[in-house]
């Protein structure tokens, strides 16, 4: 893994809910462009660790986290971090589409609004480039002004992708973004993140093995909030090294 | 493909089992294995709702006859005088309905000014600022507000609030907004408590805790993910509320606005108590003393000759329910609209 650059690091990270120690010790770097996948059986604690790399839990008064957690190099978890930059450079895509109830294009203009002032003409280029960059310019250039919730789920979701690209972030955080689609929809989603590692570190969370497999560059295999291993995707599903790992992904457990 | 989308504001779909019960009656096929018990029961239940629901019809379409019924005498007499004229003299059998009428929409139109934005405020801090145990506190606080007799309010306003805001409020107000041009005679003449201000304020005061608990309803129901999502693109709270929970809920926003308005409308002791009750007016300030339709209703039935004065506050009312059918209309409009310019 040394090759590569790491872009998010934990070091002896711990998080609690209330009392509840939800993650133990966890310490991973998250390479650079890649694609990295947390796997691991339901309450593994997989969405709660995606979830800490934009902040989320700040939402939450009993959720806290412990440790250190650097995004190319700054920690995160510092107060005096300011959430709105951390969560504009960190994009986060979640189980079910989330449209805004405005129209296609105010979707995507939306949240670069919030952090830059454009002309209407860079306005109506980053809403191409962003819908370009979802795969979704072709089926919806003619509609922009109709509502983003008039679009099919599969559609919504790569509209939620590209509003969190139209941002301009380095981290896409994706939590079991397929999970609500269906084969034809997911297949796409797929071939997009395939596409967009070339520019941004992508963190995916899925409950599907076959596509940690297939989408991955590395994977986190985790259990009961501790992080049991990882390594190269190849590496992780041909030839783990912890029998634990190994129980998971030929299915004799989770 | 539509399987993962959000239903649009909540609207639950309710299905429809008329053809059920109806393959049910009218086959008598298989399913009929209970003795027909079950077929009874169907058919004496879709009876009563309806019964139940016509009877909602008959009440308005009979009020809607008994008041133009009882309003025919002045309709006859005066025409549409009746709404254009200022003059209301019993004795002379001169009636003229526009002071109750400009008092009634101004003392809702001043309620509502007030009532919106302080009960949008109230609900954003309860749904997305305040700690658990005050959200559940305040939150019944406002629900008990709401159970308070319109009467007492009447009494508090005319005793305790009239002179008070005739000692601060009002030379406070003639001093800051009195002087701005335009608006300025709006908030002139004597400072006397009682008129058309106060009762718009004593209004406001009763139907914040409505709006603000529907709004706080309505806002509670924009799922946690989609403000999630908000936030997650580097939204501040202010940003998500304006931005995402209040085009979620809008439409639910609106109907708390509207019943508020109907509340204000429709209000007879509470502004009977503080709105002065003089059927003279002359200046457009809001100082001013001024009557209602509800409280000169409340005020003159119980001594109005049989004849045209009796037929007068009748026509009133008759006007009244025209008014709030056609706040209802417009509030209907409003959101057809809205909904069609998200299509």
């Amino acid at each position: 893994m040394s090759e590569f650059t790491s872009h998010i690091e934990f070091k002896n990270f711990n998080f609690f809910y209330g009392k509840y120690h939800a993650l133990k010790d966890i310490n991973l770097a998250i390479p650079h462009r890649k694609v990295t996948a947390f796997i691991g059986p339901s309450g593994c604690g997989k969405s709660t660790l995606l979830r800490t790399i934009n902040r989320m839990y700040d939402l939450y008064p009993d959720q806290r986290a412990e440790g250190k957690l650097t995004l190319g190099g700054t920690n995160i978890l510092e107060s005096d971090i300011d959430v709105s930059m951390l969560r504009a450079k960190v994009g986060m895509v979640f189980q079910k589409p989330t449209p805004f109830p405005m129209s296609i294009y105010d979707n995507i203009a939306f949240g670069v609004r919030l952090h830059e002032r454009l002309t209407k003409a860079d306005m109506d280029d980053r809403v191409e480039w962003a819908l370009r960059r979802a795969a979704l310019w072709d089926e919806v250039k003619d509609k922009l002004g109709k509502s983003g919730m008039s679009l099919s789920g599969g559609q919504q979701q790569r509209l939620c992708i590209a509003r969190g690209v139209a941002v301009k972030p380095e981290v896409l955080l994706l939590d079991e973004p397929t999970s609500a689609l269906d084969p034809i929809s997911t297949m796409r989603i797929e071939e997009l993140v395939d596409e967009l590692q070339k520019e941004f570190t992508i963190v995916i969370v899925t409950h599907n093995m076959q596509q940690a497999a297939r989408i991955s560059d590395f994977t986190a295999y985790m259990y009961l909030g501790e992080l049991i291993e990882f390594g190269n995707t190849d590496q992780i599903f041909v030839k783990p090294s912890k029998k634990q790992t190994e129980d998971y992904i030929t299915g004799r457990f989770g | 493909m539509q399987s993962g989308n959000l239903s649009e504001s909540g609207t639950a779909v309710v299905p429809d089992f008329s053809h059920k019960l109806g393959g049910v009656m009218g086959n008598g096929s298989v399913l009929q294995t209970r003795g027909g018990k079950k077929d009874f029961g169907d058919i004496a239940f879709t009876w009563l709702v309806r019964v139940v629901a016509m009877l909602v019809l008959l009440t308005l379409l009979g009020i809607i006859l008994a008041l133009v019924w009882a309003s025919l005498p002045t309709i006859k007499a005066l025409g549409f005088s009746f709404l254009y004229t200022k003059e209301w003299n019993p004795p002379m059998d001169h009636y003229g309905a526009v002071i109750p009428i400009y008092g009634t929409l101004v003392t809702s139109v001043i309620a509502l000014v007030i009532a919106v934005p302080v009960s949008f405020g109230i609900a954003l801090f309860l749904t997305e600022l305040a700690p658990v145990w005050i959200r559940r506190s305040l939150g019944t606080a406002i629900e008990l507000l709401a159970a308070i007799p319109s009467i007492v309010y009447g009494m508090w306003g005319l005793l305790v609030f009239a002179p008070v805001f005739a000692k601060y409020g009002q030379p406070a107000i003639a001093a800051t907004l009195g002087k701005v041009p335009v608006i300025g005679s709006l908030f002139s003449g004597p400072a006397m408590g009682i008129g058309l201000l106060t009762a718009g304020i004593i209004l406001a005061i009763m139907i914040i805790p409505f709006i603000a608990a529907v709004m706080r309803d309505v806002f509670e129901i924009t799922p946690p993910m989609l403000k999630e999502s908000a936030y997650g693109l580097g939204c501040t709270t202010w940003e998500v509320i304006w931005g995402v929970v209040l085009p979620y809920s809008k439409v639910g926003a609106v109907g708390g606005v509207m019943l508020g308005l109907g509340r204000a409308l429709g209000e007879t002791m509470a502004v009977t108590f503080v709105i002065g009750n003089t059927n003279f007016l002359s200046s457009p300030s809001l100082f001013m003393p001024g009557n209602s339709i509800t409280s000169a209703v409340a005020n003159e039935f119980a001594e109005a000759s049989p004849g045209l004065h009796t037929a007068a506050l009748m026509e009133l009312s008759l006007v009244l329910f025209v008014i709030t059918l056609i706040v209802l209309m417009i509030s209907k409009w409003f959101l057809a609209r809205m909904s069609k310019m998200e299509k």
